[in-house]
């Protein structure tokens, strides 16, 4: 075998860091920069200080940590049931015949497609209706915000996990029938577990796409206490006046954290996942 | 073969039964709600879930619909019901200024006109009812800054003798009253509603309460007629006639009164979209943008995504986890908080960029810097997703193919083209597709770094970087408040527009698919 | 229920607990971090909002155009007590319709230890700041907000020298939306200083310096002068500088600065609940000297009422010199039509002061500014 050279893919890999890397560099150095706002901050720290971090733990207007749990709240189960639901769903579109099957694959893809900030008022109204008889349920809730969220679960990510589905050999399934599996039984037992990296890739993914959401969560979270860590940071900055940049830094690296670790984490399942991912049976 | 009844509930798995008996139970559970606030709409929908689920989950024929229809349930609640509601109102001229219906418009104004009889004097107010709960008919006792006390209801004011009353020394307030229950402050305020449209007629206007215990003699300045469904103004005797959702003077003067009404205004918003010149004239050159602008976003992403993928796919390239994990930041990022980054990164005289390379760029100021920038910040906001989903499609590879093919003696790009693109792009292509709708739509990242800008000279309607979406939203919302209709009406159309691209795309992949897949 | 902007929540919870301990009831305080008037809009029509949204006089307009306030019958006395430009601000075609609490302006904010205070002209002021630009004291001669949308805010007062306004006003003193002033002969001779100091021309006003970075310049030494308002003042007292305040000074031979004077203001919902509590709350407890006082211990602006404003005008000679730097300041308006005007003036601002016509852009934000007018 010819022996390749591995020196130009760290020299990508490098270029492709510093590009990654250098906004966040300044987020950290304006977080650790006790006056400063982001304009007048340069890369390198101008003064290491923490006081921007215990600022916002201890400012009683923002709660920074009651934010925290609220996302981490909000996001994992929004993570988990979107998983569920969309796996479902991908199980069907990809291993049961039925009519509508085609149309209705286009069709799920297609409804992301409406500028859905125009759509708020309409969901707002929704909510309020809802929390009318089910004040669990309404605005200002967790519940809330996670039912719509679920409404998105039959999207593009089932489109990613039928095309993963669609990688698992027939016979497998097939056998299991033989032996007598109700659809049940073959959903739970064979494919779900063989699908495993996929869902927590698409769990991944949705995970990130919630803890970024402020449009939905701004609209429906009014109460200090009950926000997510996004509009509550948004809020920090959103004010006219006044806006204080280094605490708002250091709430936005944090904000990063949980997403890294779930990701170092879940990083072995991931590199099978995918591995496995749209190999054509 | 016909199984019996028994057979068939055998079969029935009891997770699923349980499931649909919650579900039941629920529905029972909010039902009498529903009927009591009248929400018939809700009724209904609640039947129809739970006759849906119990049919689709204890009948043994809909196996595909059972894994569909919780997922559905909610598109349709949560994303198709929205977008109709929605696509509804672009036929009314809803938005500010027309938020309401008539019935609270009029109610409304005539509210507004309500002045203060100009020198008549205030009194102090207790609110008293004969029952010893507020459900009941309340009365008004007032008392004068003279000290005399009368007692007020909708038929009119009656003198009460001080022998009746005990009144506050300080205020002169009624504090007790013979026979009557004087209601405390929270009872007050608990009539609500009540309180508000009570108003104790006098010869030329009315007593009305003002917070707690005080109330004014005032009087309306306008007054509907019914019959004639016109407003006037008391004043100045201007007669004002319904038209197009307000009220306009009949004396041709133009004046409208500030508060109007929904109304249904047909196909008005879509053909003011179609002629109106200030809309049509910058349109083709934002719709060229938007689609320049969503088509080299993803492939930008997607191509350093995939670079990069390429690049830390090799069995001995160290340090791929640590790599991987870093990369992965940009997206880990709430990504309105890496925009302002990046916005204040680019300002020309104070950024960190210009800093850094020693250049006087004006990032955001001009035309074709400001559409790079914006390109640049997608990228960066864009690609750990693609990075990630072609890592995983490029070890799914056949490793065969690519050994039959190095035997063959292909070159090592020749294999890429000729054996790995095809399968990536393969299982990328709805990814794209999606990813092309998503920055077609991509509101927030032109909003929170240019906001459209640079405007071209003479132009402050559309910007060098606005999208249809960001140029439609300040049409919409930036002239005279919202307007909810027309915005409504834009949106279905680049709904429309959108979803024709996408499905072409969506056509040729199917075909794409069907000649490498089998 | 209060509904607030998220600054303001902690103040405004303090006064609200104690009206509430008084009258044995409870009252929250909710802070709305996006877009509080159309969240407050929608919500009131939906029948959820609050009783009670704090916010400025120029939201006045489209709260009663689409029913979301109701006027507040204040007496002649009550009225009496206010500072005159305060109760214009929160009166609308004829009617009050809040209860101001405090009053907001731009001035000038010198660091005197770079330049000379209370400049009598602009000229003087921008030769004073490049003169210590020049000996190395600050880098940037003035810092006023213009960012690459531009700013008719911080623009006003230097419009209002030049004899330019947005809108004309009626008999009564109100502003008429059928009067837009952008493109007179006033607003074009500000046009030709906003060019003549632009990038192209002497480089004071720049589009790099915007709301993000202009007060940080100035605490940072950056610059000897600010066009500021009083909510930049806890910032600056923190940076521990001499810095003065005066009015913004006019351009030289033309009229003095008019900068718009905004009002903070507490509404009563038209669909409140609560409209007895809400009312006594607004009507007769905001109306006393010693809460205007607190407040403003607070949050440091002008009290609304005008014995308030004597007592603290006193003690805080920074309240009384932004009062005074609004000597010839016109009320901010608020006329719906005043939201058509901020897009379009805005972005002419910006436009010439990166080097555009000033003539042609300004005759189009007038031409855009108009037709949006006519289109509501």
């Amino acid at each position: 075998m010819m022996k390749d050279r591995l020196w130009w893919r760290h020299l990508i890999g490098l270029a492709a860091l510093v590009f990654a890397l250098v906004p966040i560099l300044f987020l950290v150095s304006a977080a650790l920069n006790p006056v400063g706002t982001l304009s007048t901050t340069s890369l390198i720290p101008t003064g290491a200080s923490l006081s921007n971090f215990s600022k916002l733990f201890h400012d009683p207007n923002s709660p920074y940590v009651r934010w925290y749990v609220n996302t981490l709240v909000i996001c994992g189960v929004s993570a988990v049931l979107n998983v569920l639901i969309g796996v479902s769903g991908a199980y069907a579109f990809s291993r049961l015949r039925f009519r509508g099957r085609r149309p209705g694959l286009t069709g799920i893809l297609l409804v992301q497609m409406f500028p859905n900030f125009i759509s708020l008022t309409a969901l707002y109204l929704t909510f309020i209706s809802i929390g009318d008889v089910l004040p669990a349920a309404g605005l200002n809730t967790s519940l809330g915000l996670i039912l719509v969220y679920l409404g998105g679960a039959m999207g593009v990510n089932t489109w990613l996990l039928k095309g993963y589905l669609d990688t698992i050999p027939k016979e497998l399934d097939e056998a299991a029938r033989i032996d007598g599996a109700t659809e049940n039984q073959v959903f739970f037992r064979v494919i779900l577990p063989l699908a495993v990296p996929m869902l927590v890739v698409v769990g991944l993914f949705s995970f990130v796409s919630f803890l970024n959401e402020i449009l939905l969560a701004g609209v429906f979270l009014t109460d200090t206490t009950h926000k997510t860590l996004a509009v509550g940071l948004y809020g920090l900055v959103s004010g006219n006046h006044n806006t204080d940049y280094g605490e708002f830094a250091a709430g936005s690296l944090l904000a990063g954290v949980p997403v890294v670790l779930i990701y170092l984490y879940l990083q072995k399942y991931l590199v099978k996942g995918l591995t496995a991912g749209a190999v054509k049976g | 073969m016909t199984a019996s009844p028994s057979e068939r509930l055998a079969r029935l798995s009891w997770p699923r039964v349980v499931f649909v008996g919650l579900v039941a139970a629920f529905a029972v559970v909010t039902i009498p709600t529903l009927v009591d606030k009248h929400s018939w709409t809700g009724v209904t929908i609640s039947v129809a879930v739970t006759a849906i689920l119990a049919y689709v989950y204890l009948t043994p024929k809909r196996i595909a619909a059972r894994f569909l229809v919780p997922g559905t349930i909610l598109l349709l609640a949560f994303q198709v019901y929205p977008i109709g509601y929605t696509i509804s109102t672009a036929f009314t001229n809803y938005g500010d200024g027309h938020r309401l219906t008539k019935t609270q418009a009029v109610a409304q104004i005539e509210a507004d006109s309500v002045i203060e009889q100009p020198g008549a004097q205030r009194y102090e107010l207790s609110v008293a009812t004969k029952a010893s709960d507020t459900s009941g008919a309340f009365v008004f006792f007032l008392t004068d800054p003279d000290g005399k006390v009368e007692r007020g209801d909708a038929s009119g004011l009656a003198p009460v003798p001080d022998a009746q009353v005990t009144k506050d020394q300080f205020t002169g307030k009624v504090i007790t009253a013979q026979g009557w229950h004087i209601l405390t402050g929270i009872q007050v305020n608990g009539l609500g509603p009540r309180l508000a449209s009570f108003a104790v007629p006098t010869g030329t206007g009315f007593i009305k309460s003002v917070g707690l215990s005080e109330a004014y003699v005032g009087h309306f300045t306008m007054t509907y007629d019914a019959s004639a469904q016109t407003m006037t103004d008391t004043r100045t005797h201007t007669v004002y006639k319904e038209s197009g959702g307000e009220f306009k003077a009949a004396d041709g003067s133009g004046k409208t009164l500030p508060i109007g009404w929904k109304i249904g205004v047909g196909f008005k918003n879509f053909t003011s979209v179609l002629t109106d010149a200030a809309i049509r004239g910058p349109f083709l050159r934002v719709l060229i943008w938007t689609i320049a602008f969503a088509i080299l976003s993803v492939l930008t992403t997607f191509g350093l995504g995939l670079l990069l993928a390429v690049v830390m796919d090799h069995p001995r390239m160290r340090g791929r986890r640590l790599y991987s994990s870093l990369l992965l930041l940009p997206y880990a990022m709430p990504a309105f908080i890496s925009t302002l980054v990046w916005s204040s990164m680019y300002n020309k005289d104070f950024g960190l960029l210009n800093k850094l390379f020693g250049t006087h760029i004006d990032w955001l100021g001009s035309p074709w810097a400001a559409r790079g920038s914006v390109l640049l910040t997608n990228l960066w906001l864009g690609f750990p997703y693609m990075f990630l989903v072609c890592a995983g499609l490029l070890q799914a590879v056949p490793q065969e193919l690519k050994e039959v093919a190095k035997v063959d003696g292909a070159s090592p790009l020749r294999v890429f083209r000729s054996v790995t693109m095809p399968t990536v792009l393969i299982g990328a292509m709805p990814l794209l597709i999606a990813s092309f709708g998503y920055n077609f739509n991509n509101f927030n990242v032109i909003r929170l770094l240019t906001d459209g800008g640079p405007y071209p000279s003479g132009s402050s309607t559309a910007g060098d970087t606005d999208i249809l979406i960001s140029y439609t939203y300040r049409l919409a919302f930036g002239g005279q408040g919202a307007q909810y209709g027309l915005a409504s009406a834009i949106s279905f159309l680049i709904f429309v527009l959108v979803g024709l691209i996408s499905y072409t795309g969506f056509r040729q992949t199917r075909q794409l698919e069907e000649v490498y897949a089998r | 229920m209060i509904w607030t902007d998220a600054q303001r929540a902690p103040v405004l919870q303090q006064f609200a607990q104690s009206f509430a301990a008084a009258n044995g009831i409870s009252v929250s305080v909710q802070p709305v971090a996006t877009d509080l008037q159309s969240a407050y809009v929608t919500a009131t029509a939906a029948g959820k909002g609050p009783d009670i949204v704090v916010g400025a006089t120029d939201w006045i307009g489209n709260l009663v155009q689409n029913g979301a306030i109701s006027p507040l019958p204040l007496t002649a006395a009550q009225k009496g007590s206010f500072q005159t430009t305060a109760l214009n601000a929160v009166t609308y075609n004829g009617q009050v319709y809040g209860v101001p609490y405090a009053t907001e302006n731009l001035a000038l904010i010198t660091n005197t230890a770079e330049a000379a205070a209370n400049p009598a002209t602009f000229e003087t002021m921008v030769a004073d700041g490049q003169a210590a630009v020049k000996a190395g004291k600050a880098s940037e001669a003035l810092a006023m907000q213009i960012g690459q949308q531009g700013d008719p805010y911080t623009a006003q007062p230097l419009l209002g020298s030049a004899g330019g306004f947005i809108f004309g006003t009626k008999a009564d003193g109100s502003y008429d939306p059928s009067q837009v002033g952008v493109d007179n002969a006033g607003s074009k001779a500000f046009a030709a200083q906003l060019a003549k100091y632009g990038e192209k021309g002497q480089n004071v006003f720049k589009r790099s310096i915007d709301a993000n970075n202009a007060v940080s310049l100035f605490t940072s030494g950056k610059t000897p002068y600010l066009i500021s308002g009083p909510w930049a003042l806890d910032q600056i007292r923190k940076a521990n500088l001499k810095y003065s305040i005066s009015a913004v000074p006019g351009f030289a031979g033309m009229g003095p600065s008019q900068p718009f004077v905004g009002v903070q203001a507490f509404y009563v919902s038209a669909k409140a609940k609560n409209t007895a509590i809400a009312q006594e709350f607004t009507l007769n407890y905001l109306t006393k000297k010693d809460v205007e006082e607190a407040l403003y211990k607070v949050d440091p602006r002008a009290p609304a009422l005008t014995d308030a404003y004597n007592d603290v005008s006193k003690t805080d000679p920074d309240i009384a010199a932004f009062q005074a730097a609004a000597a010839h300041g016109v009320v901010l308006p608020q006329i719906p039509a005043m939201s058509a005007v901020w897009g379009p003036l805005g972005i002419a601002e910006a436009a010439i002061v990166g080097g555009a016509d000033p003539n042609t852009s300004m005759a189009d934000a007038a031409t855009q500014i108009k037709a949006a007018i006519a289109k509501g």
